[in-house]
């Protein structure tokens, strides 16, 4: 079946414009700016040769992040053992670039995030960040979609814990402060 | 039940910092290498009725 380009942009033509995206998200998966372009490239390439297979009319970016991420646990999540550095250097990188306010919290959360594991930066990608529903992530992720749910609620609880804000009861008395740590903003 | 809610409240922050780290991240501008490499794949594309054989990246 010929991809329709009367009723369907071709996605040849669009993939230029989920790129951007698509760093963003290797760049979670990766932690590592280097690797995480190469990933895209080997993703970009891989996508390039399955368009046939692409549904025209359905989410592209879906398509390319389920590529994307499917080339990062076959390939890289093994090769990163070996090669490189965990936490430190994405987490460095990216607290080079504060938000104008309260840009501490934030280099806060980001260092935090680059701790998950990458299932859960995974989902909280997908879910959180990109907006994908639990069963869409799912079947990016080839999981249930209750494996989808439980991962984000787990990764969202790991990273309020390592922001040391895990304490409910701390939480309801410290509540405009919290807010204002996970919010990167000042109390007031 | 206030918990609950509390944590409810959290997860909406949570996603709201997600976003603005991958917000930052999609920000960046695209490094040449990509447009060059589409350039790349299209071009292999053309010719690729004659000979699928130039593996070369």
């Amino acid at each position: 079946m010929k991809t329709d380009t009367e009723t369907h942009p071709d996605p040849r033509d669009e993939l230029v414009t989920h790129l951007p995206a698509m760093r963003a998200f290797a760049t979670s998966l990766t932690r590592n700016a280097a690797a995480a372009d190469d990933l895209v490239q080997d993703a970009v390439v891989k996508a390039w040769s399955n368009f046939d297979k692409f549904q025209p009319g359905t989410n592209l970016r879906a398509w390319l992040f389920t590529i994307l991420r499917n080339t990062y646990y076959s390939l890289y999540r093994k090769r990163r053992r070996e090669v490189e550095d965990p936490d430190g250097k994405m987490a460095g990188q990216l607290s080079e670039k504060p938000a104008h306010d309260g840009h501490l919290a934030m280099a806060d959360f980001r260092v935090a995030f680059t701790k998950l594991t990458d299932e859960q930066r995974e989902v909280l990608i997908l879910i959180g960040a990109e907006g994908f529903s639990y069963e869409e992530a799912a079947v990016m992720c080839g999981c249930a979609v209750g494996t989808v749910k439980s991962r984000t609620n787990r990764a969202r609880k790991r990273l309020a814990e390592l922001m040391h804000i895990d304490d409910e009861d701390q939480l309801e008395m410290t509540d405009a402060a919290t807010m204002a740590v996970v919010m990167g903003k000042p109390a007031a | 039940m206030a918990n609950k809610r509390k944590t409810t409240q959290l997860d909406q922050q949570i996603d709201e910092n997600l976003r603005r780290v991958y917000a930052d991240a999609a920000q960046e501008p695209v490094p040449d290498r990509f447009a060059k490499l589409l350039e790349q794949l299209r071009a292999r594309g053309d010719e690729e009725q004659p000979k699928p054989s130039e593996d070369q990246l």
